[in-house]
């Protein structure tokens, strides 16, 4: 079977999906998984054997030829792609099932499908108009799916957030591809690296490709978007959507020559989106908003690999820059994999307790223990922590940026600064999500809700297993992964084809492997010998304290509060407070929210400014039509005026 | 056959003479104080007498209350694994082990914290959120440290990096190296090891629901990251691998012994800071690595 016609039949898989989407959930879900499972063979395919696959048709849509590329930088993509796209469609069908959403259960199926077509199609689209078209699709299948729920006014108010954002980054894109085919003379895409007036367009792209991404001051509708769409939705968002514009920078980096300072500023980008996105995400309250600062904070992770890269391919340093491009990458895939996993075990907490605030949940393990522990896995390998897979990609990041420090060059201005803030990143995100799995799967529950809870069935635990093994199977053995990496690695730069796997990679894996294995031992020692004559139980010792309450606890916003006090510069947390007073108070209440600063600090009064101004103009419209007449006059006059002062 | 037994010796090392380093500090701290103080190998005993010990356990635990500290204490032996012993060098050498190490501490700190929540005590809470906090600025302090060796010794693996001296800036990171110790092994300033008053202190209230058994591993696990700390302290300042096998052994046993008997003299003649001084420390910590980085840097090129 070769890549074509595996893609084939995945196309077909997904177009039959469309059909049941309505009327035969079953039949749906079977052939989506069909779809993904075949557009998966086809991007290991071409991952493994190194080769592209290309073809070319006669077909003409908007007047140019159809034309598919898959190569190791769009496989990369696609594969990742597919596992979480098969992975959603399964929860969706318990998460989001028919009985409770009778009408946009299957509307949700539809726009799914489409998705993840459109999805597939902006990857292998080797055209500039036909990936703008793709590219819009794709936006407004977003948009749908995040409005499913659209009775709610949050809802909707995200929905036209990401619908405005992604449209200024689509205006950027338009901007980009019509300058790119008027200095090209056609839309065709590929590698035009010796074209060196096309390196200011990079700008353009950086713009465009960023808002998708969440990169930090444009990831304003970012944080809305993934808390108020269904989690299966901010699954796919989080860990494949907002990749396409990753996806965006990875292309067109490698395609197009860069401006000299290009791989500075996206490493800039990069830093400082991961560090912000942290801090952002441990002033959080709710949990899926929180997962989606953690968004940001890794694509941050990642674009600090690809900048390196760029600035590697400014220093003709293969050997470096290699290394950072494949854990910018990597980091993509595990990602990928770590994120849809929270959120879809968010999703489970938010399906059993129906509220994502963390102050209300508490102590779920003990009625939700697969959602806890598959979450706790998930929490382990976004922290960065080994033997997990973040622990892999960060790892070959920090060797690239480790050995620009000691190449001679400018690299090392960058790298240390770079290396310290990574340091910083995920010691901060270690914070976080000790943070969340403490309060809202230990302790005592802190409401009702939280109490009744109930583990969620087998098609939502099936597909957050088949995520946590991903992590796992890259953490345990990322060797296996190198060549997938290399070859995107070779298709981003045609000349970076002979970098050989870090020979550490191998030791990498079996000292996973002996760390696991022992730590399973220890647990099971420990455990057995502290069971030995069976265990006393009894209440939490609280210092002597006879009668504590689950209110007593520690909650999300005292536990980040050290942290986010370091980072109220930028945060700017608002607090209400009622002080106890008097010798029998009556009430006390502190309530501490951290607003999105950019969002309303930045972009909402220009957007004031800009309606005051826009105010000003609308007096000039007031429906007299005589004044409309002595408008046209005055234009004619005008005009004319103009042509015959300066006509000739 | 000989690897193997070199292992068990290095394995031997870290597991039988980490819980020596308490003991000294305490014979210290006694001594200075003009008390007889607790035998030197008192923390064995308590290691014994914990692990024939039953155990309670919060009505909330769940089983990550046992797994953490067993997790926890295999990530701080294999990180210790990973650095070389002087003369005896390192089993496992490669590559970015370095990262490793730090990220391996970043675990046992995790399955710590995790433990801490399990039983929703709010001092446990208290101490969990200030341990993963300050551990932000002592992690930014190594990592510098961490680069400023390996700009001079242009590597990125452990045994290649410890092997020389840290050379000019060499005071600047003993003592940057030395308040991040401090820091994340519970002792003054930062944390006082001898109070029981769970309010004031951060590592010691993370483990005040464990008993027994598990309780023997966290205080096991806190003596190897403290041999841990100051053996890479010593390594990295003074020559260990370029000195001859007696003299490296002798300046690696002497190094270890001095860092213990400071700790124990700044125990004695110091208070606890306050909590807000605390990250005021650790940021001057952090400083003083960045300035040895600077001069590695800048010496270099010069």
């Amino acid at each position: 079977m070769t890549p074509g016609l595996l893609l084939a039949t995945s196309a077909c898989g997904i177009l039959l999906s469309l059909t049941g989407a309505f009327r035969a959930p079953r039949w749906w879900l079977a052939t989506s998984l069909v779809s993904t499972l075949t557009a998966l063979a086809a991007a290991a395919w071409v991952l493994a054997t190194g080769g592209a696959w290309e073809w070319r048709s006669a077909f003409l849509i908007g007047g140019e030829g159809v034309h598919l590329r898959l190569d190791g930088v769009s496989a990369l993509f696609l594969a990742l792609l597919a596992v979480v796209g098969g992975a959603g469609a399964a929860y969706s069908r318990e998460y989001w099932a028919d009985p409770a959403h009778p009408a946009s259960a299957r509307l949700g199926r539809w726009w799914w499908s489409t998705l993840l077509l459109c999805m597939g199609l902006l990857l292998l689209c080797s055209n500039g108009l036909h990936f703008l078209i793709a590219w819009e699709l794709f936006a407004l299948c977003a948009y749908f799916l995040i409005t499913l729920d659209g009775q709610r006014r949050e809802v909707r108010a995200a929905g036209w957030l990401y619908l405005a954002a992604s449209h200024a980054g689509t205006l950027a894109l338009f901007a980009f591809f019509s300058l790119l085919a008027a200095r090209t003379g056609s839309w065709d895409l590929g590698p035009m690296r010796e074209q060196a007036n096309l390196a200011p367009l990079f700008w353009l792209a950086l713009f465009g490709f960023g808002v998708k991404g969440g990169v930090f001051p444009l990831h304003i509708w970012l944080p809305s978007a993934h808390a108020n769409a269904p989690s299966h939705v901010s699954a796919i968002l989080s860990g494949v959507a907002i990749k396409m514009g990753i996806y965006g920078i990875v292309r067109f980096s490698g395609w197009l020559p860069v401006p000299p300072a290009a791989g500075w500023l996206v490493t800039t980008l990069g830093v400082v989106s991961a560090v912000l996105g942290v801090a952002f995400a441990l002033g959080q309250h709710d949990l899926k908003r929180l997962l989606a600062y953690h968004s940001v904070e890794n694509i941050g992770i990642i674009l600090m690999g690809v900048g390196f890269a760029m600035v590697a391919t400014a220093h003709g340093q293969a050997a470096w820059g290699a290394l950072a491009l494949a854990g910018g990458l990597l980091h993509v895939w595990n990602h990928g994999l770590f994120k849809s996993l929270l959120f879809l075990g968010a999703g489970s907490v938010l399906h059993a307790t129906g509220t994502r605030e963390m102050s209300r949940l508490g102590g779920l393990w003990r009625v939700m223990p697969w959602t806890a522990s598959l979450f706790a896995l998930g929490a382990a390998a976004i922290s960065g922590l080994p033997p997990l897979n973040g622990f892999v990609s960060e790892w070959l990041v920090y060797l690239g940026m480790f050995d620009a420090l000691n190449q001679p060059g400018a690299a090392v201005v960058v790298a240390i600064p770079a290396i310290v803030l990574l340091a910083m990143t995920g010691a901060l995100a270690l914070a976080c999500f000790v943070k969340v799995c403490g309060v809202v799967f230990l302790g005592a529950s802190r409401s009702p809700a939280a109490g009744h809870a109930h583990e969620c069935g087998p098609w939502m635990r099936g597909p957050m297993l088949v995520l946590a093994a991903g992590c796992v199977a890259i953490g345990l053995a990322p060797f296996v992964f190198w060549p997938a990496l290399h070859t995107a690695v070779a298709a981003w730069r045609g000349t970076w084809t002979d970098v050989p796997a870090p020979e550490s990679l191998t030791t990498l894996g079996l000292f996973h492997v002996a760390l696991a294995a022992l730590a399973a031992v220890a647990a099971a020692w420990l455990w057995r010998r502290a069971h030995r004559g069976g265990w006393a139980r009894a209440g939490t010792w609280d210092c002597g304290y006879a009668a504590p309450t689950a209110r007593m606890q520690y909650t999300a916003g005292s536990f980040a509060s050290i942290i986010t006090e370091w980072f109220a510069w930028i945060l700017r947390p608002e607090r209400h407070a009622h002080r106890p007073e008097e010798a029998f108070p009556r009430r006390a209440a502190f309530e501490e929210h951290t607003p999105e600063t950019v969002l309303e600090r930045v972009i909402q009064p220009c957007a004031r400014l800009v309606m005051w101004l826009s105010g000003g103009a609308r007096r000039l419209q007031h429906g007299r039509t005589h004044a409309y007449i002595l408008y046209l006059i005055l234009g004619l006059a005008a005009v004319a005026v103009l042509t015959l002062a300066w006509g000739r | 056959m000989i690897s193997i037994l070199e292992f068990l010796a290095r394995l031997a090392v870290w597991l039988v003479l980490a819980p020596l380093l308490p003991g000294i500090i305490n014979k210290v701290k006694a001594w200075v104080a003009g008390r007889r103080g607790p035998p030197v190998l008192q923390l064995y005993y308590d290691l014994a007498r914990l692990w024939r010990k039953g155990v309670v356990l919060s009505t909330l635990a769940s089983p990550g209350f046992i797994a953490g500290p067993a997790v926890a204490w295999v990530a701080v032996l294999a990180a210790a694994l990973l650095l070389p012993l002087g003369p005896l060098g390192t089993s496992l050498s490669f590559r970015g082990d370095v990262i490793l190490l730090v990220y391996l501490l970043a675990l046992a700190r995790f399955c710590t914290a995790w433990a801490a929540l399990e039983t929703g005590s709010a001092f446990e809470g208290m101490g969990a959120a200030r341990e993963v906090s300050y551990a932000v600025l002592a992690e930014a302090a190594v990592i510098t440290a961490v680069l400023t060796l390996s700009l001079q010794t242009r590597s990125v693996s452990l045994s290649a990096m410890l092997a020389p001296s840290a050379g000019t800036g060499a005071v600047l990171l003993a003592v940057g190296l030395f308040t991040v110790l401090l820091a994340e092994n519970c002792r003054v300033p930062f944390d006082d090891p001898n109070t029981h008053l769970e309010l004031t202190m951060i590592h010691a209230v993370l483990v005040l629901d464990h008993s027994g058994p598990p309780l023997a591993a966290i205080l096991h696990g806190a003596a190897m990251k403290l041999l841990l700390f100051s053996v890479l302290l010593v390594q990295a300042v003074l020559p260990v691998g370029e000195l001859p096998l007696v003299a490296a052994a002798g300046a690696l046993i002497g190094g270890v012994l001095v860092v213990t008997v400071a700790v124990g003299l700044v125990e004695s003649f110091l208070a606890r800071y306050a909590f807000r001084r605390v990250p005021l420390l650790l940021t001057t910590a952090f400083l003083l690595c960045v300035f040895a980085l600077l001069i590695a840097w800048k010496g270099g090129a010069a």
